[in-house]
């Protein structure tokens, strides 16, 4: 093993701001994969929060621990609600028939109407929520508050425990890009539509959705106390949409979001499943050395540590497909390969979204071990 | 390319309704306009495999060409177009995403291919019964998530075991199938591209014909 000279924190906030660490920080997406390792019988839908943070907590220490903490649970809690636009209905494995061996799962169906855009434009996207959450959720605005002050109970307790761990926790608050929400609200295919018809209407909306979302995250990592804001960009990437449509319409909200994070000292994890490859150099308009750019094996993530170099810390992704079929040998090698490329600073080991519900247990501690011993860069 | 091919390769949504209305009015056959709309989406492909079009537009004119559909299909003959190549896809057992599946659907059948579209959460035997019954030569599956990797397998396996494996193509698809999925499942092949999903079909088809 490497010898230690940096706490977890130290290393991590080295990696975001492109300087020296003793190794490259390993920050696995875990999940499901935890509840599925502990007591395995236990059914996803029987566990609730509590639980799945004690799994996440009892798979933590049987993977030899690592260096920074997503969030509590499977439940992400510390999103207020409207953060996180209801998308669709979650189908539970044991649901529906589906089999108890599957993952959680979205049956993506339209949530919001094209008249929708103009109340957006209207009155705002948080007054907007007000009614378009009751309608969607069938619960009343007191019972949504009610259950995610719970949640952020949970959360804050959680959050203790990592703290008296000396585990940095790296989201005080999660919020979906502009067009990612919409484009579960709508679904992909009818936003899609609705950027070719009317696109000016579309455009004013995502503006307007801005300046709620920035005080939503405000006010969310306060409550955390954790100046780190998880936001997801999966629907607007190059493999999508072309970069007139990304510059137009998806790029502008984003900075806007950014930069007023980062004025307020808060840093950006930018989650970025799907492929991104095309839309990196865009990156490079975003404050240096403040945001993590994080890819899913879709990405060419080599690419992206060279395009970003010197400006943007780089965390990925070993893919799915791999910890779930491939050997111990085969993860070993790519995250050998990850870290000879990019782990000499700015990297962060990390799987390739959330580790599959169905990987095995010995790949993913292999990849926790190849960071604690690989680093061929001293 | 005819103005309705190029219409509908310029995504003008309007003028493609516009056109096939003034040809059916005067009395042109709705295959003679099928066969325009067909060039018209090869054309799309065209544009995608140059790179001026990426996934939205190929959504976008296969929303134009299902909408001409709805149209034109009260006047099709069924065997207007000779043989077609007949697919059989779905999303596999256990699995509910459709997007990506219907994408690729709509594609083929924009094509030309013979679609059997089975939906989502598909069991195994449902697609060796779809194959029995149709004798596609073409299986595609679609699945997002890990477990679905599974019920792939599973459902080669069952194609296998109806002596059916020789007579047909199976193609996987969904955001991370990869070759190590594709070895795993016993597939011909795999893409994360509904459009290279679709040249691949097209090569076979080409082939067997
Ligand atoms: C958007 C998204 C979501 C949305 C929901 C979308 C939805 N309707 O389910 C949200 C944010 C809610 C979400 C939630 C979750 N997600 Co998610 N999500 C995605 C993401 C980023 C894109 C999926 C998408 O919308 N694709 C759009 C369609 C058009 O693309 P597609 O289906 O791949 O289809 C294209 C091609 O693959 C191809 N194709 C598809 N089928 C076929 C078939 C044939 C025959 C052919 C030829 C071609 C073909 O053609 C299409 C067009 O090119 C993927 C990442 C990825 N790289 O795929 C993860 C991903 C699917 N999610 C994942 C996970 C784990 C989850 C969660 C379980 C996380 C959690 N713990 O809660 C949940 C629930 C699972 C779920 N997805 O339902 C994993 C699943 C793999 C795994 N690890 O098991 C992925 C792959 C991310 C990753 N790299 O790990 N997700």
């Amino acid at each position: 093993m490497i010898k230690e000279t940096m706490t977890p924190e130290q290393r991590v906030m080295a990696a975001l701001r492109l300087e020296r660490y003793d190794r490259v920080p390993v920050i696995p997406i875990i999940g499901q994969f935890a509840t599925r390792q502990y007591k395995l019988s236990r059914k996803i839908k029987d566990l609730d929060t509590w639980q799945s943070i004690e799994a996440i907590r009892e798979n933590f220490d049987s993977l030899g621990g690592y260096d920074g903490k997503i969030v509590a649970g499977l439940a992400w809690p510390i999103s207020t609600w409207r953060t996180n636009a209801p998308k669709g209905k979650r189908v539970l494995p044991g649901e529906k028939g589906i089999s108890e061996e599957f993952s959680v799962q979205y049956d993506e169906q339209t949530t919001m109407t094209v008249e929708d855009y103009d109340k957006i434009i209207n009155k705002g996207w948080n007054a907007f929520c007000e009614e378009y959450f009751p309608r969607v959720t069938g619960l009343s605005l007191e019972e949504i508050e009610r259950r995610n002050k719970e949640l952020l109970d949970i959360y804050l307790k959680d959050a203790v425990y990592w703290k008296q761990r000396n585990i940095p926790i790296i989201a005080g608050a999660l919020v979906v890009s502009c067009e990612m929400t919409l484009s579960l609200a709508r679904t992909f295919p009818q936003f899609t539509m609705d950027l070719h018809r009317m696109p000016d209407k579309v455009q004013a909306a995502l503006e307007a959705m801005v300046p709620d979302f920035i005080d939503n995250v405000l006010r969310d990592t306060k409550a955390s106390g954790v100046p780190w804001v998880h936001i997801s960009l999966e629907r607007g990437s190059g493999a999508y949409y072309n970069l007139k449509t990304y510059e137009r319409f998806f790029f502008p909200q984003l900075k806007k979001i950014v930069d007023a994070m980062v004025d307020n000292g808060i840093y950006c994890w930018l989650h970025m499943d799907t492929d991104w490859t095309l839309n990196l150099p865009y990156l490079r308009h975003l404050p240096a050395k403040k945001c993590i750019c994080n890819t899913d094996s879709i990405t060419d993530i080599f690419k992206a540590g060279e395009v970003l170099k010197g400006h943007m810390c780089v965390m990925g992704d070993v893919p799915p497909s791999l910890t779930k079929l491939g050997t111990k040998d085969e993860v070993v090698q790519y995250c050998e390969k990850l870290i000879d490329v990019l782990g000499k600073e700015g990297f962060i080991l990390c799987s390739g979204c959330e580790v599959p519900i169905d990987a095995r247990f010995e790949n993913v501690r292999a990849m926790m071990d190849t960071a604690r011993n690989y680093y061929p860069h001293r | 390319m005819s103005e309705l091919s190029s219409a509908l390769a310029n995504l003008e949504e309007e003028k493609v309704a516009r056109i096939i209305k003034q040809e059916l009015g005067t009395g042109k056959d709705s295959m003679g306009v099928l066969t325009e709309l067909r060039k018209g989406m090869d054309e799309v492909g065209q544009r995608y495999k140059k790179g001026e079009y990426f996934l939205s537009e190929l959504i976008v004119s296969g929303e134009i060409f299902k909408d001409a559909m709805k149209v034109l299909e009260p006047t099709l003959k069924k065997d207007g177009g000779g043989p077609a190549t007949k697919v059989v896809i779905g999303t596999v057992k256990g699995d509910i995403h459709n997007i990506g599946k219907d994408i690729v659907a709509t594609l083929l059948k924009g094509v030309g291919f013979e679609v059997y579209d089975l939906g989502i959460d598909v069991p195994v035997k449902a697609f060796v019964d779809k194959v029995v019954e149709t004798k596609a030569t073409i299986v595609g599956m679609s699945g997002l998530l890990t477990p679905s990797f599974e019920s792939m397998k599973e459902t080669v396996d069952a194609l296998k075991e109806a002596g059916l494996r020789n007579k047909v193509k199976v193609i996987i698809g969904g955001g991370v199938v990869t070759e190590l999925v594709q070895r795993h499942t016993g597939a011909d092949a795999f893409t994360d591209d509904a459009m290279e999903g679709v040249e691949i079909i097209k090569k076979w088809s080409a082939k067997s014909n």
